[in-house]
């Protein structure tokens, strides 16, 4: 009968090794203790010799694959001997209950600790300290490279998140002047703590949600006449834009589609708002923030103007309370003041909408007369979470953000 | 050890013989009609009387405990009844001739007792007498509660029924109780009349009682004092303590103008069970239990076997002991014949004897015989002896009607207070002195050589940039004598002793010289006898005087386990705040004699509720911590580590202050700054952990908050956890054996005050759970400066470039706890 030589367990924290050499190969006559194979963990290389003796019927795994301790490597027996049972992905099909059980384990295992050889993205605990150092200052913690003892995030390491001064981002500019001679081909540079931030949220946004944009354009006349009007005006009413006027419509209409005033709790359940906590999307020198304007929805345009000018110097300046990061139920994000006519914005976890306001271009349509005419379109899109808003829906929320921003001074008089 | 006592090799080694004298044996044989010329008919009638009370009351609990009912009252309590019915004779016959100055202390097994010297002390007092007693008895408030029961016209009757329903109330746990019921059936006791505690283990209240007498002695108090304890507590090893510790030679040879025996009388109510162990015939070896007094000293302890069924006969050889412990020739032994009809508990099966033998001693009950003997003499009539029983059935009723209703009888509540039991642990007060007698002393304080010695002393380790020699400096061994010499000089009923205490100045030198200043009656050599040493002192101070004693090495409070974790904790809380326990057990933790020298026990002691334990590490604390414990009121555990009798105090600013300064139980002692990491010490690692925060700072840039906790019954956490707060790490060093360490109390306090702001886990570096191996192996096995880097390193914030020499991996955790190592 056929036996199998696993790959052992180099230590107690060695979750998965990598096959260096194959010192047999297949029809060789095996005994035990033979050498079969070198292996490495990320510390050390060692010998794998033989539990079995025979010939050697099968090998599972190539130089260089990667492969979970404990985890068959080989199969050993009588020539001609048929070993697809030892196979590891063949359990499935044909292996005892016990291997059954044990399969979706290791499989389960190997991610982990390929991760965790990576030395980063692993699951590290964070101490009590750390934990609420990170909430206060608004910082994830996870983004933090641990240096506590097994690996747990530290108060240190939050401090060198809030710094913007990464231990390893240290080391890296260390080790490039150390190796000054060398012709610098490109540079390696670690992101930034809110880089890192943005880079994690994005992708979790991507990879959790359903997301689809829709595209629509509206007759903008009426909030340019109105821009136009205000202009003239003294004192703040001056400074009020385009886009403060698309955040009123938006906090105006929101109200009328819960779902896309919401967060998602986890894919059974939604939270919706019964105010507009309306996230704006703010370009600093440090990266994107998105500061919230509360209960936007009981604003005037006036007090939302002055609230975006206000949370977007403090974002600016680096100043911005943490609490003002986090809670918003919709965001807006406005790429239209860099000519920009169509995206697909991403939407801020767990939001369930964005909006993306793009510029104005001039368009065509066929008048009232049947005259060509030329008039001002502002284009919109607008992203949305499919598991939780469905298209139709998604669309009149559009349409009638559309109707009140074509007449808004009727909006105004609401 | 006393110079003045040759031993004499020529009479040591000469040949003779041991002669003893005879022990009597049930010699009294006399008959009432005989005694009538002795005793009034009203006497030998109350003595009738006073048993039948006696009976009475037993014979209601054991109806309350078996059928929940007594005289048409239904009515029971879940707590213990160890009767006495058939031993009520000779409970009466012993208080007969005994007033409130005479102190009884008894057993599990007391209620006779008690009620009898109650009985006693109300036919001697006066009415006035007797109504001061029991108005100024906690405030008044328990004969406020005894008038509740209905009018009576004749004190004597109101003062019994006070003395019954206050017995009753405390045995049924109501807050009326003589001690608000919080000592219940084996812990009754009534100061005024001199009815000390009676004791629930054992043999417990032997060395107590010898303390009483201890106290009577030094302080020229009138009274004797009687241990009453069953036969079962002869084979108990504090008991024989005790009783040697009662029989020393120095008070006949030393003690000067003290000079006389202890006037103690060790009473043994002798029924011939240790619950169901036979003494005589199975378990024991005396045949007879007087015989024990020979083996003890060489007046036999004028022991003599008494007939415990003829009060008459108990009240002949009480007059006669009495007359011997009035002239300083005690102690006595009385072996009290008596014989228990009830159960040992109410839940005996009398598997151990049977009903033959029952039945042949209740043919000779002295509540029939003696009876019949009054009628035969012709001292009163049967019918009177009718009413006498009717009246106290009667009374009986009335008070366990009173005792068992909650409008009359409250239990204490514990919803409306919670606090209750918490006011009692500690009386926290402070005392200069317990007595305003002048001090006895050999002459005055600032002439006594060792304290000028003292005075003369460098209080600084370094004076102008230079370190002081060791013999100039003044160190933490010096710092408690000074404090010791300041308070003897104050309190008169302050006494120290312990094992070589006197001639030797102490196995650690604290008393050295004070020979010269105190007589031998306030400082002097006990016997190696832990259990008397500290039982002896719990009951000096529950008699009013202040003790301060010492067990040499800390390993040794094993051997006087039940003194220490039974008698000296419980005593205040047990009496509802009635006694103080101003007692200073002094314990050393030894460093260099192996396995049985070397432990901190400080953990054992903490763990008992209401002691007090401090650990002072430097000068400064153990003389601030012994001013406090001296005038305290509030049992203390006082440890000293004898790694660090000689160091100076380096933290403290200007060193030790000559003058007198308190350092307030709870208080901890902060001794270095630093905002990276909290170290908390106990004991001599105090000095092990400043080289680690040195070395902290050095290699490290650290900078560690040192904080020592030479308080550690009662603690204050608020610098503790301020400490903790700012750092967010914290390791805590002591050389007790990490399992079970206070230090893991400590710890889990602070993880629960401070989760948020932890940075890691508070970790505890303490000694291996293993014996203490030799000396040579210190290092291995005691927390070093080392050990304390590697916590930190591995469980708390990693040192860059530290080596982990005394690790402890997660995986080596498990090990160990598995091991049990």
């Amino acid at each position: 009968m056929a036996n199998a030589v696993i790959m052992p367990k180099a230590g107690i924290t060695v979750e998965s090794c990598i096959i260096g050499t194959w010192e047999k190969k297949i029809g060789d006559e095996v005994k035990i203790g033979d050498i079969l194979f070198t292996y490495e963990t990320d510390k050390a290389s060692f010998e794998c010799e033989s539990t079995a003796e025979g010939t050697l019927l099968e090998i599972f795994f190539e130089e260089g694959d990667e492969v979970p301790c404990l985890v068959n490597v080989c199969a050993v027996g009588n020539q001609g001997e048929d070993c697809s049972a030892l196979r590891p992905d063949s359990s499935d099909e044909q292996a005892a209950d016990v291997e059954e059980v044990k399969e979706p384990q290791q499989v389960k295992e190997a991610p982990v600790a390929v991760a965790s050889t990576a030395s980063d993205g692993g699951k590290s605990s964070v101490s009590p300290r750390a934990k609420k150092l990170a909430e206060r200052a608004g910082v994830d913690a996870s983004l933090a490279t641990p240096t506590g003892p097994n690996g747990r995030i530290i108060e240190r390491d939050i401090r060198n998140v809030m710094d913007n001064a990464p231990v390893a981002a240290a080391e890296v500019a260390q080790t490039a002047s150390a190796a000054q001679n060398i012709v610098e081909e490109y540079k390696d540079v670690k992101f930034s703590g809110i880089r890192r931030a943005i880079s994690k949220s994005m992708h979790t946004s991507l990879s959790t949600m359903a997301q689809l944009t829709h595209n629509t354009s509206f007759d903008a006349s009426a909030i340019l006449a109105y821009r136009k009007q205000l202009k003239k005006m003294e004192g703040d009413y001056a400074g009020i834009t385009l886009g403060d006027i698309v955040l009123y419509a938006v906090s105006r209409t929101l109200l009328n589609h819960p779902d896309l005033n919401a967060n998602m709790l986890d894919d059974n359940s939604i939270r919706l708002f019964n105010h507009v906590n309306l996230g704006v999307a703010v370009d600093t020198p440090r990266g994107l923030m998105v500061p919230t304007i509360f209960h936007a929805d009981e604003m005037s345009l006036l007090e939302i103007s002055k609230e975006v000018k206000k949370l977007a110097a403090e974002c600016r300046e680096g100043n911005i309370s943490p609490d003002k990061l986090t809670g918003g139920s919709f965001t807006v994000s406005n790429l239209g003041n860099l000519g920009v006519e169509s995206f697909t914005p991403v939407i801020n976890p767990p939001q369930t909408g964005i909006l993306g306001v793009c510029t104005t271009v001039d368009r065509v349509r066929k008048g009232a007369d049947g005259v060509l005419e030329i008039y001002p379109a502002m284009a919109l899109s607008l992203t949305y979470d499919h598991r939780a808003v469905d298209g139709s829906p998604a669309a009149r929320f559009q349409k009638e953000l559309c109707k009140n921003l074509e007449n808004f001074t009727v909006l105004l008089a609401k | 050890m006393p110079k003045s006592l040759f031993v004499d090799p020529a009479e040591t080694r000469a040949a003779g013989k041991i002669v003893f004298d005879e022990i009597p044996v049930n010699q009294y044989n006399k008959t009432i009609k005989q005694e009538r010329s002795r005793y009034s008919d009203e006497d030998l009638v109350r003595i009738y009387r006073d048993i039948t009370i006696l009976r009475e009351f037993e014979s209601m609990l054991n109806q309350i405990k078996t059928q929940g009912l007594y005289n048409g009252i239904e009515t029971t309590y879940p707590g213990p009844a160890h009767l006495s019915i058939g031993q009520e004779a000779a409970c009466v016959g012993q208080a007969y001739l005994l007033d409130q100055n005479d102190f009884t202390f008894g057993s599990h097994r007391s209620h006779s007792e008690i009620l009898a010297k109650a009985l006693s002390c109300i036919n001697k007092l006066s009415e006035q007498e007797l109504m001061t007693i029991m108005e100024g008895f906690l405030g008044g408030s328990a004969l406020r509660a005894t008038e509740k029961l209905g009018p009576v016209d004749d004190v004597k009757e109101l003062a019994i029924r006070f003395i019954l329903y206050g017995t009753l109330s405390e045995i049924f746990a109501r807050d009326t109780g003589f001690h608000k019921g919080m000592g219940g059936s084996m812990h009754a006791f009534f100061l005024p009349f001199g009815i000390y505690p009676n004791n629930a283990i054992v043999g417990g209240s032997a060395a107590i009682a010898t303390g009483a007498a201890l106290f009577k002695k030094v302080n020229d108090k009138q009274g004797i004092v009687v241990c009453n304890s069953g036969d079962g507590s002869m084979a108990r090893g504090p008991v024989w303590e005790a009783m040697n510790f009662a029989a020393m030679d120095q008070f006949h040879t030393l003690w000067e103008s003290h000079n006389g025996g202890m006037p103690i009388l060790y009473n043994v109510f002798n029924n011939s069970y240790g619950m169901g162990d036979q003494t005589r015939g199975e378990t024991m070896g005396y045949d007879m239990l007087a015989r024990i007094g020979s083996g003890i000293s060489p007046t036999q302890f004028h022991a003599e076997r008494i007939d415990g069924f003829n009060p008459l006969a108990v009240i002949d050889a009480m007059e006669r002991k009495l007359k011997i412990l009035r002239a300083g020739e005690g102690p006595v032994l009385l072996d009290t014949l008596t014989y228990r009809f009830s159960g040992h508990s109410t839940s005996d099966q009398n598997a151990y004897r049977t009903k033959e033998e029952i039945d042949a001693w209740r043919e000779v009950d002295p509540i029939i015989t003696y009876r019949k003997g009054l009628v035969d003499a012709g001292v009163a009539s049967d019918s009177k002896m009718e009413e006498i029983l009717a009246e106290t059935a009667e009374r009986m009723t009335t008070i366990c009607k009173a005792a068992s209703d909650p409008a009359i009888s409250p239990y204490v509540d514990f919803k409306a207070d919670p606090a209750v039991v918490e006011r009692l642990m500690f009386s926290n007060e402070k005392v200069e002195k317990l007595d305003d007698r002048e001090p006895e002393v050999n002459m005055p304080l600032n002439e006594v050589p060792a304290y000028k010695k003292l005075k003369e002393k460098e209080r600084c380790p370094v004076v102008n940039g230079k370190p002081v020699s060791k013999m100039k400096l003044f160190n933490l061994r010096d710092a408690l004598s000074e404090v010791i010499y300041d308070r003897f000089y104050e309190d008169p009923t302050l006494i120290a002793y312990g094992e070589d205490c006197r001639d030797w100045g102490g196995a650690f030198a604290v008393y050295r010289g004070m020979m010269d200043a105190f007589p031998h009656c306030r400082l002097f050599n006990s016997p190696i006898a832990e259990a008397a040493i500290v039982g002896t002192a719990v009951g000096y101070a529950v008699s009013g005087g202040r003790a301060l004693v010492e067990l040499m090495y800390a390993d040794f409070i094993g051997c006087a386990g039940d003194e220490i974790f039974n008698q000296m904790s419980k005593w205040q809380a047990m009496s509802a705040g009635i006694l103080k326990m101003p007692v200073v057990l002094r314990v050393s933790v030894g460093s260099k004699y192996g396995a049985q020298h070397s432990q901190d026990w400080t953990a054992l002691c903490a763990h008992i509720p209401g002691l007090k334990v401090c650990f002072p590490a430097t000068p400064w604390e153990a003389k601030g911590l012994m001013e406090s414990a001296l005038k305290g009121t509030d049992p203390v555990v006082f440890f000293e580590s004898q790694r660090i009798y000689d160091v100076g105090e380096q933290f403290h600013e200007g060193g030790v202050p000559a003058e007198r300064y308190e350092i307030e139980f709870g208080d901890v002692n902060k001794v270095r700054d630093g905002k990276d990491i909290t170290i908390l010490t106990i004991g001599a690692a105090l000095y092990r952990a400043v080289d680690a925060a040195k070395q902290l700072s050095e290699k490290y840039g650290m900078e560690a908050d040192i904080i020592n906790i030479h308080s550690l019954v009662p603690l204050d956490y608020t610098k503790i956890a301020e400490s903790v707060r700012k750092t967010g790490r914290v390791v805590l060093v002591s050389d007790a054996c990490a399992r079970g360490s206070f230090l893991n109390d400590v710890a889990k306090n602070i993880t629960e005050l401070c989760f948020d702001d932890l940075d890691a886990p508070p970790v505890v570096v303490g000694a291996r759970n293993w014996i203490t191996p030799p000396f040579e192996f210190d290092e291995f096995f005691f927390p070093q400066a080392g050990w304390i880097l590697d916590a930190i390193h591995e469980k708390i914030v990693p040192l860059p470039g530290h080596t982990v020499e005394n690790g402890c991996t997660e995986a080596e955790a498990y090990r160990r706890a598995k091991q049990g190592v």
